[in-house]
């Protein structure tokens, strides 16, 4: 069969209403969903699920996706809003959406965000159509030693989010490390700070401490003085984002598309590290780069684009090699298989029809989601006009039931409230918050992955050093410490003078 | 005066009907330890359609997830014993768990079993680029050394299983004969044996099917008697070993462990109901499984003999997890 005999038989599986419409519907859902604090994308995907099994296999994965992208995307309304993450891969968003929404440019943020996160969606759906193959069988050469270089890579961005002071961004990420060893062991299965709390096996929640750790100090500074923003202009969303700031963020969001593309096609590290990463490479890219942090639009577009692009990619093992990248494409891949169809390398045979019609599937999906999304912001953006007395008791009751709704349980909920209190200590400290998160993030992948190293060499170390890709990542994390320790030492001479 | 008596009456004849109600009369929570999309939650929320219409009373399915099963099953060792919380217990959970693992906060005897209704055969499996093609095989590698196995988790079955699957097969020590990988979820533990980092792993057939379908990996063996669709490898009994017959993976329900009887009964009249269901059956068979329904008793008789061969190998081979 031909490549055009492919995309017909595709374009006749999917040029139905119903499938259109599941894609449409699905993408609603997403953006309202990802945009409600605690009910994250994975959520959303999950709730829906038992919703496809009566449909056409094309038409309920079509859904799933939607429902997926809209997601990823929704979450960073909130997180401009309200400095709360709908969904954790909209955590680096808040960086410079929030301090934008502040100076009473929601509009602009959001509508940054938009067309960031639509070029990166189309970008990593791109990649999956002409490269899935290519990319598959680069993802299967990470076995535990190249994520382990990877990932000691990824832990350098903390310097770049770290503001001001290194040794505080060091601290918060030290804080974060601590925090993410909770739980039970990987090797052993032993118990680790868990104090007996069965609540404390497994780790403390990473939505609960999302949640706590940025939007509550927001709400215990308010509660405790109630007057303090008077006066500022946080009015009103009114202002848009323009060809010009599209632009000159251009060079960005590709590149966080292309970080978004490799690290989705990797399978297991998910949209938050990639996010993190295309924003902290922007910020050292870019011209601008003391206004990060303090509500540089490029930051906003980084962001957005190394989340985004990760959802079409995360396709590629999942639809090239049957392996689930996350816990979304975990729950996608029970819906393939709930309708016989098993992804992998067969599908191309056998499936090819339904594969080709997800790809069509995919490229409306970059269209729908800018529609979609340019009336969500639209709805939304009033949010920032509403009286802050208002607001903050209504974010603070989203996010107790945001936070309770993902694992049905009260403790969760205690886990914000004192993550809360963390947070807001390390806010009147000058302490940033999101270094600690990437250490939460990375911290156990970082483990994890060096125990299975050395259970795989018996203790050998020259294991991490056994192929191109390690002594790769190796050779970036070597370049990035000199970068760094030369910028602490031109900062402490300048000071010195 | 004779319409207020009628009232009364009936307000009285309401009121004891209302203290003579039977269960349920309100919704039942399910709690469910597992994540969205695993082999559990599906199980569950496939059961979760028929088995409501046999309820008559909603049914509130719960994901309590955490610590490979233990805070769901914690949520509801700790509830009430009034059959208004109950919980999908899973081989992982209730076999496994407590077999090797000293310090869970639970025992099996704080629950008490109303059905098992779904088998999930184990198959052990490994890449084509191995070159092993036979159980033979791969006991021959592991006797030469530089053989490891993959699971989803320290005391999950994926860990039982490769250390039960070398010792029937006539390896003394394995755990110093083979590396056991652990990693973090199922879908891990199989991208772990495809890209290399282990050799083989034994697990849910349904959780390999696809990648058997698609020749990325090499079935060698199937735990239970009768073979499996779409795997072409021997069963354990065409083996000789029928002991691994014990070593399968289960779905079930069971409530706290002060369950009353009448409550017990009526899961079992339910489930019965709930598994005649043609759609429930075309939907887990397809996905590999095989449903077998058992009554309170027998659930109960199974998870226990289960238990007790795990235990066994576990205190064998000094895999107790004691921290």
């Amino acid at each position: 069969m031909s490549f055009i005999d492919s995309v017909m038989a595709g374009l006749s599986l999917v040029s139905s209403v119903e499938a259109f419409l599941a894609l449409f519907v699905g993408i609603c859902i997403g953006v309202v969903g990802g945009a409600i604090p605690g009910l994250s994308a994975t959520m959303a995907v999950a709730l829906t699920l038992p919703f496809t099994f009566s449909m056409q296999p094309i038409t309920g994965i079509l859904l799933l996706l939607g429902v997926y992208k809209g997601g990823i995307f929704g979450g960073s309304i909130p997180a401009i809003l309200i400095k709360t993450p709908g969904t954790p891969a909209s955590s680096a968003t808040i960086l410079d959406g929030f301090p934008l929404a502040e100076k009473g440019e929601a509009g602009r943020a959001l509508g940054m965000a938009l067309w960031a996160s639509c070029t990166a969606d189309l970008v990593s759906n791109l990649a999956l159509i002409f490269f899935a193959g290519f990319l598959a069988s680069f993802a299967l050469q990470f076995g535990p030693p190249e994520f382990f270089a990877l990932i000691l890579f990824s832990l350098t961005i903390i310097a770049g989010v770290s503001g001001d002071s290194l040794l505080r961004g060091a601290i918060a990420a030290l804080l974060g490390l601590l925090l993410a060893t909770v739980g039970l062991d990987l090797v052993y299965g032993t118990n680790r700070f868990t104090f007996e709390d069965p609540n404390l096996m497994g780790g403390l929640n990473f939505i609960a401490v999302l949640i706590g750790l940025f939007a509550l100090p927001e709400i215990i500074a308010m509660a405790w003085n109630p007057v303090a923003h008077l006066g500022q202009t946080r009015s009103l969303g009114k202002s848009k984002v323009t060809i010009t700031d599209y632009k000159r963020s251009f060079k960005s969001i590709v590149r966080g598309s292309l970080i978004g593309v490799f690290l989705g096609s990797i399978p297991g590290i998910g949209a938050a590290p990639s996010a993190f990463l295309s924003y902290s490479e922007a910020r050292r890219k870019s011209p601008n780069k003391d206004n990060f942090g303090n509500g540089e639009i490029e930051g906003v577009a980084a962001s957005e684009a190394g989340n985004n692009g990760v959802a079409g990619a995360t396709l590629i093992p999942l639809l090239a090699l049957g392996i689930p990248g996350d816990v979304i494409t975990a729950i996608i891949i029970g819906a393939f298989m709930v309708h016989g169809l098993q992804p992998g390398p067969m599908m191309f045979v056998l499936n090819v029809d339904i594969v080709y019609g997800l790809f069509i599937g995919l490229i409306v999906s970059s269209v729908f989601l800018f529609l979609v999304g340019s009336v969500a912001i639209k709805g939304f953006k009033f949010v920032a006009d509403v009286p802050k007395r208002i607001l903050m008791p209504a974010v603070l009751v989203l996010c107790i039931y945001g936070v309770f709704a993902v694992n049905n349980n009260i403790f969760d909920v205690g886990v914000m409230f004192a993550m809360g209190w963390v947070g807001y200590v390390m806010m009147r400290m000058r302490v940033p918050a999101a270094p600690f998160l990437i250490a939460f993030i990375l911290g156990p992948l970082l483990e994890d992955n060096f125990r299975q190293a050395m259970l795989m060499s018996g203790s050998d170390p020259m294991i991490l050093i056994r192929g191109p890709i390690t002594w790769f990542f190796w050779t970036l994390t070597v370049i990035a410490l000199v970068a760094i320790t030369r910028t602490v030492v031109k900062g402490t001479v300048t000071a010195g003078n | 005066m004779k319409k207020l008596s009628v009232v009364i009456g009936v307000a009285l004849a309401t009121l004891a009907s209302v203290a003579h109600a039977e269960y349920p009369e309100r919704a039942v929570k399910m709690v469910i330890p597992y994540g969205a999309g695993g082999a559990t939650d599906i199980s569950a929320r496939t059961i979760a359609e028929p088995l409501g219409n046999a309820v008559g009373k909603p049914l509130v399915m719960a994901n309590v997830t955490g610590a490979g099963g233990a805070t769901g099953s914690v949520s509801v060792q700790n509830a009430k014993a009034d059959g208004y919380t109950m919980l999908f217990a899973r081989v992982g959970s209730h076999s496994v768990n407590p077999a090797m693992k000293a310090t869970l906060p639970y025992t099996l005897d704080d629950f008490r079993f109303v059905t098992v209704y779904e088998i999930n055969p184990v198959a052990c499996a490994v890449t084509p680029a191995s070159g092993i093609k036979s159980m033979d095989d791969l006991i021959a590698k592991v006797k030469e050394g530089g053989v490891s196995y993959s699971s989803s988790g320290v005391g999950s079955l994926l860990h039982l299983a490769g250390a039960m699957v070398l010792k029937e097969f006539g390896i003394d020590n394995p755990l110093e004969a083979a590396v056991h990988i652990p990693q973090k979820g199922g879908g891990a533990a199989a991208t772990a044996v495809l890209n290399g980092t282990a050799t083989f792993l034994c697990t849910n057939s349904s959780a390999v099917a696809g990648f058997v379908a698609n020749e990325q990996l090499v079935p060698l063996m199937v735990t239970t008697p009768e073979p499996v669709v779409g795997f072409d490898a021997p069963t354990a009994n065409d083996l000789g070993k029928p002991a691994l017959n014990q070593l399968v993976g289960w779905t079930g329900i069971a409530g706290p462990d002060g369950l009353p009887d009448d409550v017990a009964a009526k899961w079992g009249e339910w489930m019965a109901v709930a598994t005649e269901d043609a759609k429930f059956n075309e939907t887990m068979t397809s996905r590999g499984s095989v449903i077998q329904l058992m009554n309170p008793v027998d659930a109960n008789e199974f998870i226990q003999t289960q238990y007790e061969t795990f235990r066994q190998l576990v205190d064998d081979l000094g895999m107790r997890i004691e921290g």
